[in-house]
């Protein structure tokens, strides 16, 4: 049946078979989750760090066995629904705590870091779609969700994103596109059509899951004593999911992909202060009021304009229509203003020394988007924004779906639309889909999470963004926390009663079975695995040693990361990091890798040493070079005659302290 | 013997590790000169953070810094920028050693309204490929006023310079080799394991560093730079500490591979490694840095509604025109302009240096030009009243008799001056047609450039004959106009109004009182048949104008309602105190119209601080101010400063006494403000004493050397509240710099090599003191004997 799903899945298609299979998963998981959800409100739960005021994001830890953790980010403060009070009491807070996202942690059952590895994380929030939702998917020009989406009927333990296998998705993607260029695409207008429109949102949803789950993750607090990621693990996770949204985001290295994380916080950071600046200064410039906005305890990600009631007088002397077009919005008039009911009316203190002025809300904007800020609300025309949206899907359906125009043989076409793109972003007009749907997806969220917004305020705005949900395959936010719950729920069940676990040691075996393999073999590997739709996935066969030779491993690899940054700055080594240091992981190297019998890790591990004893002027450090090089000369002989398999590694002579 | 003294050295460099950079029997001078220059990079944040620990390595976050200088080196912990900390005056001042002709990133010249624009590296690109550019702009200015770059005090076969500011000529293989870099196989794996975009500046950048790593193998260079802006650019982009930390291990690896090829080099133990950077930034983790659009508020009606130059497009990320790299000059026009409506490309009356961002030099057309020119098109007019028109044109010729003595001296001066530039044109054109074809030595020993440079300095002189040769015919037409009491004015007020010039700086009067067009109701005349100056003009008090000025929008509690700090403006030379030398220069600061200060200077170079209000300049040119205690909220801050290194009881007096540059410095340094006092004379003294000439140079083409540098001089510099900045080009949410605030001024200068001490200097020094000191530790003549700043004796290093 599984095997079944995944076919559907990689292709994307909407099937009588896979509703088939929807419905009857659906009802044996919702039985499952009902009954989970009676349990987890009389489970024990796991730690609950203390959270703070200020930041409402905390970190929750449960055990997964002896040898793993369960971190699941929650949202303090955050809900009032009366659903959440049976959560609450596991949860050790109030009923406002709502679960955002899990994390499963392989820690070895050690409290060393180096061997950490985190394998799977679960957006709670997740909801797969009904019948009624894929259907409709598949209509094109058909942009809108219907009622709250979805409703949360069963968990879905599948993650949102597996860390085993990364190039799984795109794998995927360049099946599906394959599929669609070859056979769906020369096929009748209605197939080729309704098919896009289907990709389109399918697309569209997976997106909007991995920007939700990038923005709990960046407001996620770093570790403490009571648990959590630490900043480098956050980061490395945070670009895991950004390089999912990319075709060759796989094949980014673990250490690239931590350097990668950190520079996409510097370059959001960046982004978001350059768009507070520039919308403050357009606010100057038209004589409107700038205000940034807190959502859910973050701040600098929204800000808002206002209007005076009194009328706007823009900077005399200076043509400001073009500030008004950066702002995507129309000037109001006085008359406008004048007609608005008081209900729409607020009093804020931007008046001369603080004082408070009648002002009219005019829009919300993300500062998240590149460039420029977004408009997300028009609080004067509900279909503003949401038009432009349409207009630009309307026009990719038209062309690619009903005309047909293709990549390959009418480029042209898309070098005057990317011609055009870029005109019009130069002006200031928000092209990008994608990112688009980012900022989109990230209010949403936060507008639902909220409580500290003015009441009456938060509803309008949540009365407009709803009208911004063109996805069918979308849920309401409201449905989604709903969901958060149930599925936290069926996570804590899952580590209770071992399936998590069993999880960490298929993971663990796969990583013993993939370890020391080039990209290209493991590439093959996922082909391998995709082509019999799941059934076969390369794993060591099990043994009871199975956390020692990880541990070994992942020790090795940890020492040899900080061994090869090392050398490959070519200079002194002992200069950049203290020799001590150094010389401990050389020792430690020489003692995992004899054990480990990898000839490539034992290959890297000989060029990195040579490349350190050449840099380094330190007699002491170029002579335990020297040492730990024989050594593997020496350990490589053995390891040739004993031609161990990783599956039948020895257990490593530095064990795990929980062993 | 010689063999075994190489051996010995040879075994010693050997066993020695690297650390040990002093311990070596050389002493200097060095016969190799390495610097490193950083733009942008803040002394106070790099020191703080060589200092602090990174636990994964057990080290200091920027180990090679920590290791080469601070364990190995000179570190001047101390050391400001002098004069506003811009990039291209600060760079001319450290890559000069002599007091700034260039003091400010794009100037003016308010004659002709040519562009000096010193920081666009596209059109001298583009130029030198066109055979139409060798050197930047700055450097060019520099070798007209005759003032050496360091690179000139070698032979042009000894020096590897990178790309940077002053730069002369273009290593084209640098740029072939970066771009075939940036899409090489290597690069191309790199961008699908990394997943960072192909970059063409980080390939430079590598190439650049490849170059001078290979240079350093040969002992034919001994004079090598490295020249990176990426602290600058990340700092105004950002003031998170994680992205400013990311950019220093960048150097500091970078300055690692260095030291190490430096280490390996031939002449390892002869080389001086310098690291400078140009100035700070004022970057405040979680604060973002606002702008004050000063563009908007002059072209507004309370403004003056000007139409505004400045050097880039307003918001140019968000316009087509803004992807042109070879602009130079932008026009805003202003739709409230009382009188040169649809004359926006031909009288441009405010032109701005806004690069930088703290800072805005003002440039403003000449009160006096603007009233000739509003009574010009007031005669124009057929509708006008005969006494009206009467009175206009006594107006008029009054006005043109008020300049004359001076017009009429400057027309003889300027003709001189032309005539010489003229015979100058001639002859060396006569030279340029005996000049040979560069064969292949000469091309080494740099004599292609040498050529290249002369004819474009010969088309530089034609171009600037022609464009002065035009000013004057305007102004010697000016002089010889006499308006008709009777008649309509028919003539084209072209022929009299230069276009794209400014004429004559301001006063402090002219400015206090600024003519910016008709009044609302036109010309009055009063009984007596005049005209009613103050009623037929609009008049704008700029200085009161500004620091009137408050933010509509401020929603950050740490930066102030009100954008502008002080205006800053050079007074005349004229007897200030009794019993003091003439002339006295004067420097004053505005923040509003009681709190003043004024900075006085003796021929001495000694300076002394006044506290004033209401300072004023009466019709015979004299200032005046009303003398007030020393207090809290005067420009700069001094008096309620607790960083002021002097007691608190005579605070008043010292403050109010005459001392040397050297003493203020000591005293002022770690203030808010910390070198302002030396900073503004700096920026604001008369510029033509700085202008030596080229050697031989005849006096009146002297004199027309200097008068070009005084032409580009503003009427005044704006200065920016803290986190405020006049960036009008795209927000620059992170740092800024340009003011006189430490956090902008405060810069690095670390040294080491064989031989030099290992010690913290605690003593303040400033961009002056850089290029002697480096010139004088490698046994070159120093251009300013007494700015070397003498190293204490050696002491070995502990490891």
């Amino acid at each position: 049946m599984l095997a079944v799903r995944r076919v559907f899945e990689l292709f994307g298609l909407p099937r009588a078979s896979n509703i088939v299979i929807d419905v009857a998963m659906r009802a044996t998981g919702l039985f499952f989750a009902f009954c989970l959800v009676l349990q987890a409100s009389k489970m024990p739960g796991g730690a609950i760090a203390p959270y703070s005021s200020h930041a409402p994001y905390f970190w929750s830890s449960t055990a997964v066995g002896d040898s793993a953790q369960l971190l699941t980010l929650l949202c303090h403060g955050c809900s009032t629904l009366p659903e959440n009070q049976g959560f609450a009491a596991q949860t050790g807070g109030t009923g406002s705590n709502v679960p955002l996202l899990s994390v499963l942690l392989d820690n070895l059952g050690d409290s060393t870091i180096e061997n950490d590895r985190i394998t799977a994380v679960w957006l709670l929030s997740y909801i797969r779609p009904s019948i009624p939702q894929r259907l409709l998917a598949a209509v094109p020009f058909f942009y809108w969700r219907i009622g709250n989406g979805s409703v949360t009927k069963s968990s879905d333990l599948s993650p949102l994103l597996d860390m085993n296998s990364l190039q799984r998705p795109m794998l995927k993607t360049v099946a599906r596109d394959v599929l669609q260029w070859a056979m769906l695409d020369p096929s009748f207008m209605p197939v080729r059509a309704s098919s896009r429109a289907y990709r389109s949102n399918v697309t569209d949803r997976e997106r909007l899951y991995l920007e939700e789950t990038i923005s709990y993750l960046q407001a996620a607090p770093g570790a403490d004593e009571s648990g959590g990621l630490t900043p480098a693990q956050l980061h490395t996770l945070i670009a895991r999911l950004e390089l999912r949204k990319r075709l060759l985001g796989g094949f980014v290295t673990p250490g690239a992909a931590a350097r990668f994380g950190e520079s996409a916080e510097t370059r959001h950071e960046q982004v978001r202060s350059r768009n507070w600046e520039l919308l403050r200064q357009c606010a100057d410039k038209t004589g409107l009021y700038f205000e940034p906005l807190r959502l859910a305890g973050r701040s600098g990600e929204y800000a808002m304009l206002w209007a005076p009631v009194g009328g706007i007088t823009a900077a005399a002397g200076t043509r400001v229509s073009s500030i008004w077009k950066l702002l995507n919005m129309k000037k109001p008039s006085l008359d406008e203003l004048r007609r608005l009911p008081s209900a729409a009316i607020y009093e804020r203190g931007f008046g001369e020394n603080g004082q408070t002025i009648p002002v009219v809300p005019l829009g919300v904007y993300s500062l998240d988007y590149p460039k420029v800020p977004l408009l997300l609300i028009d609080f004067r025309n509900r279909r503003h924004v949401r038009w432009r949206a349409v207009a630009q899907r309307s026009i990719d359906d038209i062309t690619a779906g009903v005309i047909g125009i293709s990549h390959f043989t009418n480029w042209y076409f898309y070098v005057a639309a990317d011609v055009y793109d870029f005109v019009a972003a130069r002006r200031g007009a928000p092209m990008n889909q994608s990112e688009r749907l980012d900022c989109y997806a990230q209010f949403r969220v936060n507008l639902a999470l909220d409580q500290d917004l003015d009441q009456k305020l938060r509803a309008a705005m949540r009365d407009r963004i709803d009208s911004l949900a063109m996805n069918p395959l979308e849920s309401s936010p409201e449905e989604e926390k709903n969901a958060g719950v149930k599925n936290f729920a069926s996570l804590l069940s899952a580590a209770e009663d071992g399936r998590l676990l069993a999880r960490v040691q298929k993971d663990r075996r796969q990583e013993l079975a993939s370890y020391d393999s080039s990209a290209i073999r493991n590439v093959r590997d996922e082909f391998y695995h995709l082509a019999t739709f799941g059934v076969y996935t390369r794993r060591a066969k099990p043994t009871t040693e199975d956390i020692g030779q990880v541990s070994s491993i992942r020790r090795a690899q940890y020492h040899l990361s900080f061994l090869g940054d090392l050398a490959k700055q070519g200079t002194p080594p002992e200069v950049m990091a203290d020799s001590g240091q150094i010389k401990s992981s050389i020792a430690e190297l020489e003692q995992l890798l004899p054990q480990i019998h990898s000839e490539p890790l034992l290959r890297a591990a000989k060029g990195t040493i040579v490349k350190l004893r050449g840099n380094s002027e330190n007699a002491e450090l170029q002579s335990d070079c020297t040492l730990a090089l024989a050594h593997f000369r020496q350990a490589d002989g053995i390891g040739r005659q004993v031609a161990l398999k990783p599956a039948v590694v020895r257990a490593s002579a530095v064990l795990p302290k929980s062993e | 013997m010689m063999r075994l003294v190489f051996a010995a050295a040879a075994l010693f460099a050997a066993v020695v590790p690297l650390s040990a950079y002093t311990v070596s029997s050389f002493q200097p001078p060095f016969k190799r000169l390495v610097i490193i220059k950083v733009d942008g990079l803040n002394g106070s944040l790099l020191y703080r953070t060589m200092q602090g620990h990174n636990p994964q390595t057990g080290k200091s976050p920027l180990p090679w810094f920590s290791h080469i200088f601070d364990r190995g080196g000179i570190v001047f912990d101390n050391f400001y920028v002098r004069g506003v900390s811009l990039s291209a005056p600060s760079w001319s001042l450290l890559d000069t050693g002599q007091h700034t002709v260039i003091r400010g990133n794009v100037e003016y010249d308010r004659y002709t309204g040519q562009v000096y624009d010193y920081l666009n590296v596209f059109p001298f690109y583009l130029g030198y490929a066109r055979s139409r550019a060798v050197d930047m702009p700055g450097v060019e200015v520099l070798d007209r006023a005759g003032i050496p770059l360091l690179i000139d005090r070698f032979n042009y076969e000894q020096t590897l310079q990178s790309f940077q500011l002053f730069q002369r000529g273009v290593v084209w293989t640098t740029l072939k080799n970066a771009l075939l870099g940036a899409f090489s196989g290597k690069a191309l794996i790199s961008v699908i394991e990394s997943a960072a975009p192909i970059s063409l500046s980080s390939s430079l950048a590598n190439q650049i560093e490849n170059i001078l790593v290979r240079g350093l193998r040969s002992p034919q260079f001994i004079y090598l730079d490295l020249f990176t802006g990426n602290a600058d650019h990340e700092g105004h982009a950002t003031s998170k500490p994680e992205a400013l930390l990311h950019v220093m291990e960048e150097l500091d690896a970078l300055l690692g591979r260095i030291a190490t090829a430096i280490r390996q080099s031939p002449l390892a133990d002869e080389t001086l490694l310098a690291v400078v950077s140009d100035h700070g930034m004022n970057n405040e983790p979680g604060v973002i840095s606002q702008t004050y659009n000063l563009p908007d508020l002059f072209n507004s009606p309370q403004g003056g509604a000007h139409h505004v130059v400045t050097d880039r497009e307003q918001l140019s990320d968000y316009k087509l025109k803004g992807i042109n790299p070879l602009v130079h000059r932008v026009v805003t026009p202003s739709t409230s302009s009382f009188y040169l409506n649809g004359e926006a490309s031909r009288y441009p009356t405010a032109w701005f240096d806004i690069d930088g961002n703290e800072r805005c030099a003002v440039h403003l057309r000449n009160s006096d030009i603007n009233k000739i020119h509003i009574l010009l098109l007031e005669l124009a007019r057929t509708d006008l009243k005969p006494s009206l028109r009467s009175a206009a044109a006594v107006s008029l010729q009054d006005t043109i008799e008020k300049h004359r003595m001076r017009w009429a001296a400057e027309s003889t001066e300027l003709s001189q001056e032309l005539d010489a530039l003229a015979q100058a044109i001639a002859e060396r054109k006569e030279r340029i047609t005996n000049l040979s074809k560069p064969d292949k030595d000469s091309r080494d020993r740099g004599e292609d450039k040498a050529d290249r440079r002369m004819r474009l300095e010969l088309q530089h002189w034609q171009r600037e004959h022609s464009a002065y040769e035009t000013y004057l015919e305007h102004l010697n037409r000016l002089l010889a106009f006499h308006p008709d009491t009777k008649k309509r004015f028919a003539e084209s007020i072209n022929d009299l109004i230069p276009e794209m010039s400014l004429g004559d700086n301001n006063t402090v009067g002219d400015l206090e009182h600024y003519i910016a067009g008709p009044a609302a109701g036109g010309l009055v005349v009063r009984e007596d048949g005049r005209l009613d100056e103050e009623e037929s003009f609009r008049h704008i008090d700029y200085f009161a104008l500004l620091s009137q000025q408050r933010a509509r929008n401020n929603p950050q509690p740490q930066l102030s309602p009100k954008p502008i700090d002080f205006i800053a403006m050079a007074l005349p030379a004229q007897q200030y105190e009794a019993g003091i030398p003439e002339p006295q220069h004067a420097y004053w600061l505005y923040a509003d119209a009681d709190h003043q200060l004024v900075i006085l200077q003796d021929t001495d170079g000694r300076l002394c601080l006044r506290p004033v209000r209401r300072l004023s300049q009466d019709a015979a040119g004299y200032i005046h101010w009303e003398q007030q205690p020393w207090r809290g909220g005067l420009p700069l801050a001094l008096f309620e400063d607790d960083r002021l290194n002097v007691s608190d009881s005579d605070r008043s007096t010292w403050l109010s006494g005459w001392h040397t540059e050297r003493d203020w410095l000591l005293a002022t340094h770690k203030c808010r403000y910390s070198n302002a006092v030396i900073g503004i004379p700096e920026e604001l003294s008369p510029v033509a004493a700085n202008v030596p000439g080229k050697p031989g140079l005849n006096p009146t083409r002297l004199r027309y050397e200097r008068r070009r540098r005084e032409l580009v001089q503003a009427d005044f510099h704006v200065f920016a509240s803290d986190h405020w900045n006049f960036n009008a080009r795209f927000p620059n949410a992170g740092g800024n710099h340009g003011s006189f605030l430490r956090i902008s001024t405060h810069s690095v200068w670390m040294m080491a090599g064989a031989g030099l001490p290992v010690v913290r200097i605690e003593e303040p020094y400033d961009s002056l003191n850089f290029a002697s000191t480096i010139l004088s530790l490698v046994g070159r003549t120093p251009p300013m004997p007494d700015r070397v700043v003498t190293i204490p004796a050696a002491e070995l290093s502990s490891q």
